[in-house]
């Protein structure tokens, strides 16, 4: 076990150097000048701009610039931000804004997807089970920025059943509108796939045998069937997890939320190479551990790959 | 006709469809027959003669729908397992009527340990505490003669060999002590060594308990080995019922003596295997009269006219051709 966590941690040092050196060339490759685009149209003291670049070592090479950032990442020294803010201190305030998002938005799409899947899957056919792939089609269908857009408008303008944006009510109020819609777009990925791991499941000979030893149909169903319809969903909810924090740029910026997602926003529009590096290495961070401890919960749930 | 215990379930006219998108067809057809304490009854027939169907259907693990019961009677010591409720039927069935399957690694929760699973049995119907229930289930892995139990009793179904899990499976099966064993080709799934030994623990065990065992097999060499008494099943229906030895060798029905022939022996060393022209009918499309008509080396126009009756040509021995029951008949006037 501590050699699975150990031999999953070193491999993912190459992958990571591989994805920030990667992050930081796309971010080193955009046009424009990060300083001149802070300033606007004003104009700015040709010393200033030259105090402020070295400051950035914005004037080093590519893998001077990127191995500064690297170095900065690594001994926790964030420095500031192209506009001055203590970059510690955003990380502070912004990561709980994410994972208040990110976490209420994944319990409305598990508690839809699991509900409706469960239940499509052990009434087939029934009028739930085919609403819901019709739902899903239709919810595939709508890319997610309408979706944000339309929902902010009618929910948040017209109705006025939450604020439009901004944190300024709190939690849960503030985030509920947002974690719905994404929960509301996820959950059907989810209950379908639930729901055809259950019908394969309900197919299989063990279950047979737990109907021949004279079970009944809820132990059945909860003993037999599902520990093992689970299993897929349980690969599907990690790596959806991890990928929650991409939907969080998008759904950050529409809603005004004041998280990481936003940051990153920001950051890429300023070509602020440090803290886009930052902030995918948090992410890869995340993904590199959300993925161990779903293998790790597998483990647990699946005999068959322990030890593995 | 060994066996003189009491009959224990006897099933009568029993008859199963399958709704499918061309139109229901019928798996099972009128069949019958009976177990008594003590016996082995093998149940004899090819893929698709109905032999699973029959038994998953009278215990009620048949899907149904698609399934359905069209008529006859599955009785155990004198009450209907057919007409009960579910509820009823869970009582007999898993307990007094136990069933074994064929693929030991897909008919074993993967994801259970195999002491949890046979625990569940004590547990669901003993209502036994954990700790005794998985004590029971060390002891019952120990009776199907699984090296030591104890310690194995925490595995999971992959961690055991291939005859090891049908043992398993086994010791669910008998953790109840049950009256009648169901086992659907216990042994299709496994090397011929371990297959006569776990025929052998079947055997050993039925007279350890006196249980009526039914066998289901496509396996004439199974049959020949353990089962005191043989129903071959073509096409749905029963076409010989014998004792096993008087079968094998003075068989009534061609089919079984199709069957017979195109087992490999001594004196067909070198030769080719005979074996039984054309294959089994398509359940959509059953011959009139007589289904194995057009496979039957001695068949005659009158065969396509009405399904022949299953007719007593001996005490105990029965067979549904009329060919050769006419023929049996006049011989023994």
């Amino acid at each position: 076990m501590i050699r699975f966590v150990l031999r999953r941690a070193l491999a993912a040092v190459p992958i990571g150097v591989l994805v920030t050196l990667g992050v930081f060339a796309l971010v080193f490759a955009m046009p424009g000048d990060p300083l001149r685009e802070l300033a606007g149209d004003k104009p700015i003291p040709a010393a200033v701009l030259a105090a402020k670049r070295a400051q950035y070592h914005l004037d080093d090479p590519f893998i001077v610039q990127y191995l500064l950032s690297m170095k900065d990442i690594l001994t926790g020294h964030f420095g500031t931000t192209f506009a001055g803010a203590d970059i510690a201190d955003q990380l502070r305030l912004r990561i709980p804004v994410t994972l208040k998002l990110t976490l209420l938005a994944n319990a409305v799409q598990w508690t839809l997807g699991l509900f409706f899947g469960i239940y499509a899957g052990f009434k087939r056919n029934g009028w739930v089970d085919r609403s819901l792939l019709l739902a899903t089609l239709v919810l595939l269908a709508v890319p997610g920025l309408v979706a944000y857009f339309a929902a902010q408008y009618l929910f948040g303008v017209e109705l006025k059943w939450f604020p439009v944006s901004g944190v300024l009510e709190g939690f849960p109020h503030a985030y509920l509108l947002p974690a719905l819609v994404i929960g509301v777009l996820g959950f059907a990925g989810l209950a379908r796939l639930l729901r055809t791991s259950i019908v394969e499941t309900v197919n299989a000979d063990f279950v047979k045998t737990a109907r021949a030893k004279g079970l009944g149909e809820q132990r059945v169903l909860w003993r037999h069937i599902l520990p093992n319809a689970l299993l897929p969903v349980v690969t599907f909810i990690g790596l959806d997890l991890a990928g929650m924090f991409g939907g969080a740029i998008i759904t950050e910026s529409i809603f005004n939320l004041p998280g990481l997602g936003q940051f990153m926003f920001q950051a890429i529009k300023l070509k602020e190479g440090g803290v886009v590096v930052l902030l995918s290495t948090l992410a890869f961070i995340s993904f590199i551990l959300i993925n161990l401890l779903i293998d790790l919960l597998y483990g647990v749930l699946d005999p068959r790959v322990r030890n593995v | 006709m060994t066996a003189t215990g009491e009959v224990l379930l006897k099933v009568e006219n029993l008859s199963v469809e399958f709704d499918t998108p061309r139109g229901p067809v019928r798996a099972v057809d009128g069949v019958s027959w009976q177990v008594r304490a003590g016996e082995m009854l093998a149940i004899l027939g090819e893929s698709g003669s109905g032999k699973s169907v029959s038994t998953q259907a009278l215990t009620g693990i048949l899907e149904m729908p698609p399934g359905r019961i069209v008529s006859g009677t599955a009785e155990y010591r004198g009450a209907d397992l057919i007409q009960m409720t579910t509820k009823e039927r869970r009582k007999v069935v898993g307990d007094r009527i136990t069933m074994v399957f064929q693929d030991s690694l897909s008919a074993l929760n993967p994801v259970q340990s195999v002491g949890t699973q046979i625990a569940e049995c004590y547990r669901v119907h003993r209502g036994m505490s954990k700790r005794d229930a998985m004590k029971k289930a060390a002891e019952m892995l120990d009776q199907v003669r699984i090296p030591a139990a104890a310690k194995r009793v925490g595995d999971y179904p992959h961690e055991f060999s291939g005859g090891m899990r049908q043992r398993v499976m086994l010791a669910m099966a008998l953790a109840l002590d049950p009256d009648v064993l169901i086992a659907d080709e216990p042994t299709t799934a496994l090397d011929v060594t371990v297959q006569a030994q776990i025929l052998e623990l079947i055997a050993e065990l039925q007279a350890e308990r006196d249980m009526g065992v039914v066998l289901i097999t496509h396996d004439l060499g199974v049959v020949s080995d353990v089962a005191d008494n043989v129903v071959v099943m073509y096409a749905g229906h029963v076409v010989e019922r014998a004792a096993t030895a008087e079968a094998l060798e003075n068989p009534v029905h061609p089919y079984t003596e199709g069957l017979l022939g195109s087992m490999p022996s001594a004196e067909l060393k070198g030769r080719e295997l005979p074996t039984i022209p054309g294959t089994p009918p398509s359940l959509h499309a059953i011959p009139s009269g007589c289904a194995f008509r057009t496979r039957c080396p001695i068949a005659v126009d009158d065969c396509a006219a009405d399904v022949p009756p299953l007719l007593t040509i001996a005490p105990g021995r029965e067979a549904a051709c009329i060919r050769r029951t006419s023929l049996v008949a006049k011989e023994a006037v």
